[in-house]
């Protein structure tokens, strides 16, 4: 059983894993799949550990998409064909993230009152679209728009807890990023921002 | 009497901090996957999913700055 770390492109030659153990590279096509042992067993240990090796990959990455915690194969041959199935779903990927890294904003607050106008389905595919899109944050996109690469939203139905946004921007971006989040005039909604990270979100699942 | 001991996705419930939250909510909800079984085949992470919209929601309020790093 092998444990994978990332995919990437331009990885490290020498980098440790989660485990202390020397990652290695198995590659196909000029894709790097960054492996190293068997996933452990789950803890608060564990996930930092997998992160940490996670964030020592990509910072040595050209182009670099996170592994999720526990993503393994029986051996090399099966991590390939898994990875060989949606090769043009990665490569997309990795040059989408290629030399960027990641913002994650939890949006607080209390979600907009849906639209009174038309019928149930309407007002449900209003709330939807508002949901997704969260307007709420145009003035911040506005102010970032320089610095923004990608976005990735993602509703919640938590109270309190509107969505989580999550940001591509150029590696090196972060204190221009921090500084318009601190200084933007929100209505009705309160933000925490964290990062910078990997570009997690912005990873394709192999998974159907 | 002495309680059950917990699983480990009790421990890192009970302990989450807001930056392990970040962790969790990266490192086992987002990331590409080889094959979805062996996620879900992690155990106890189905009740972190259940309970990490709640946790970072509750985290805010404990940490008006949370999740700063």
């Amino acid at each position: 059983m092998i444990g994978l770390y990332a995919v990437a492109i331009g990885a490290p030659r020498q980098a440790l894993g989660a485990q202390g153990e020397p990652v290695r590279i198995v590659a196909r096509s000029g894709l790097e799949a960054v492996c190293g042992e068997a996933p452990p067993a789950l803890s608060a240990e564990a996930l930092r550990a997998h992160e940490a090796a996670v964030r020592r990959i990509a910072d040595e990455s050209q182009a670099c998409l996170p592994a999720r915690f526990g993503a393994s194969a029986a051996d090399e041959d099966e991590l390939l064909e898994a990875l060989g199935a949606r090769e043009q779903e990665l490569r997309e990927a990795l040059e989408l993230v290629r030399g960027r890294e990641q913002m994650n904003l939890r949006v607080h607050g209390a979600a907009a009152a849906p639209t009174p106008e038309g019928g149930p389905g309407t007002r449900y595919l209003e709330g939807r679209r508002r949901a997704t899109r969260l307007p709420e944050l145009d003035p911040l996109r506005s102010s970032l728009s320089a610095v923004i690469r990608a976005e990735r939203v993602e509703p919640h139905e938590q109270p309190g807890l509107i969505a989580s946004v999550y940001h591509l921007i150029d590696r090196g971006a972060a204190a221009d990023y921090r500084r318009a989040v601190e200084s933007a005039a929100l209505d009705g909604i309160r933000l925490s921002l964290s990062g910078p990270w990997p570009p997690w979100s912005f990873a394709p699942e192999l998974s159907p | 009497m002495r309680r059950p001991p917990r699983t480990p996705a009790q421990e890192i419930i009970a302990h989450a901090d807001s930056s392990l939250l970040e962790i969790v909510d990266l490192v086992l909800n987002k990331g590409v996957t080889l094959q979805g079984e062996v996620i879900l085949g992690v155990a106890g992470v189905d009740l972190i999913y259940l309970r990490l919209n709640a946790l970072l929601c509750a985290a805010d309020k404990v940490l008006p700055s949370g999740g700063r790093k």
